[in-house]
């Protein structure tokens, strides 16, 4: 018995993506394909999605000129692939505050969006220090937090403050404190809705963003895996370690279920297929009487 | 013009929109880079250089009110206001109207001086109101003056914006979507 079908939907990519961006001390290393993508959890009477991406018309020229990100895709057509509308969307978890996360809530107007307080209040004190200071300001666009405050005002922004059980039933968020970002979240489904559920999958947000943060090569220190952390932490890398270990212990160690948004191998591991777009729709699983999308 | 302002009142915003603020309204500008290159003086150089402290004042003044705004409204705490955060805002603020106060723009870049120039005004607007919490609680009156004024200020400094010649409003370097190029 599955309560909710979980697709992982790409909506842009970057072809040439450095390896010590994803992988921590993996210097000159290559590259790697990364795809862009948020996730849609549908079940229960609801449509929610982790993430919601970036909007194009803010930040695609740039991303496209610059840094090579190719083939954006608007939410409308993207979630057409697995059925969806954004106006159907009910509820959004913003695992952090970067602008490809957090970036486009526009699109989703009868969505509640939920994110760590810790996430907001860290980010303002970080635009308080000096300007030497200003790494700690990466990546994050105050426009989003503009908007932030719009849909405060239209009372469809929540803050959580730590760990949240049955935020819908059986999705419970988690806070992993000072590791990719101040106030970085992940979203867990026990998706048999049991408290001691047999059926768990983890939505890792960044803090996870390959397998190998998951299974790292351990040779150097006579293991056969050890946890390898993402390369950016605004926070430390000991507390990716840390969160990564939290979630592995909510999906009993089975590290097929925490999901990598990141990660272009999840072709590999579930059902997939490429849309007319070019962009690919990965199958985690599928609700009791849901068809498959991939199929 | 007069009919523009009736349809967009009438027709397009919502009653609580930024754009019923005073002022003028944001418009894209000439940014200081495509001048540069146009005019081919140097002056247009110095004034995207000059730029650079101002638009990375109001860009952090601009996300720190609204993060403010945020804790402030859902966690209905009046204290937002003692937060050294916001006194920290304020000093800013005040610092950013020296710079702007001695930036002189080439004639041709009078229209994106004024954008910053508007989007600081927008901003002093909000710091106000936070000033007004206290008395009056958790005010939803002042939460929709400070909302209206923080969309305005992000919308004209938006409108500033210049890719090359760096007034950019997200800083991508090492950013989790582009690292490191």
């Amino acid at each position: 018995m599955a309560d909710y079908s979980i697709w992982v939907c790409e909506y842009s990519y970057v072809s040439k993506y450095h390896k010590s961006g994803v992988l921590y001390g993996a210097h000159n290393q290559g590259y790697l394909k990364l795809p862009y993508c948020y996730v849609v959890i549908k079940g229960k009477n609801h449509v929610a999605m982790v993430d919601v991406g970036y909007n194009d018309k803010e930040y695609g020229k740039t991303l496209g000129d610059r840094f090579g990100v190719e083939n954006w895709r608007n939410p409308k057509t993207v979630l057409a692939e697995v059925g969806v509308t954004p106006e159907e969307v009910d509820t959004v978890f913003i695992t952090h505050a970067h602008f490809d996360h957090f970036g486009n809530v526009e699109d989703f107007p009868n969505a509640r969006f939920y994110i760590q307080e810790r996430e907001i209040a860290k980010w303002v004190w970080a635009m308080s220090l000096p300007d030497r200071m200003r790494w700690m300001m990466v990546a994050v666009d105050p426009g989003d937090i503009v908007r932030g405050a719009g849909l405060a005002r239209e009372r469809r922004l929540t803050t959580v403050n730590g760990s949240v059980s049955d935020v819908l039933p059986g999705i419970d968020l988690h806070l992993a404190e000072d590791s990719h970002t101040f106030g970085s979240m992940w979203v867990t489904v026990r998706n048999d809705g049991r408290d001691q559920s047999e059926d768990v999958w983890v939505l890792a947000g960044d803090l996870i963003y390959v397998f190998e943060n998951l299974r790292g090569p351990g040779d150097a220190v006579d293991a056969g895996e050890i946890y390898t952390p993402v390369g950016l932490a605004v926070g430390s890398q000991t507390n990716l370690v840390l969160a990564t270990e939290e979630m592995m212990k909510q999906v009993g160690h089975d590290s097929n279920r925490i999901i990598p948004i990141h990660e272009e191998r999840l072709r590999d591991a579930f059902p997939s297929r490429i849309s007319k777009e070019g962009l690919r729709i990965t199958e985690i699983c599928l609700a009791d009487g849901e068809s498959s999308k991939v199929a | 013009m007069a009919d523009d302002l009736f349809m967009r009142l009438t027709t397009v915003h919502r009653p609580d929109c930024a754009l019923f603020t005073e002022g003028p309204l944001p418009q894209p500008v000439p940014d200081p880079d495509r001048l540069a290159e146009t005019l081919g003086t140097d002056e247009a150089a110095a004034y995207a250089a000059q730029c650079h402290p101002i638009f990375e004042d109001l860009r952090r003044i601009v996300g720190q009110l609204a993060g403010l705004m945020i804790l402030g409204q859902l966690t209905e705490k009046s204290e937002v206001v003692d937060l050294d955060e916001l006194d920290l805002c304020r000093q800013r603020w005040e610092a950013c109207a020296e710079r702007l106060h001695r930036l002189a723009a080439p004639g041709a870049l009078a229209a994106h001086l004024e954008q910053l120039m508007a989007s600081h005004s927008a901003c002093g607007r909000a710091l106000g109101a936070f000033s007004r919490l206290p008395a009056l609680g958790q005010g939803e009156t002042v939460f929709d003056e400070i909302s209206r004024q923080i969309q305005r200020a992000y919308a004209h400094l938006r409108a500033a914006t210049s890719q090359k010649a760096g007034l950019e409003m997200v800083d991508l370097t090492h950013a989790c979507c582009s690292c490191g190029r």
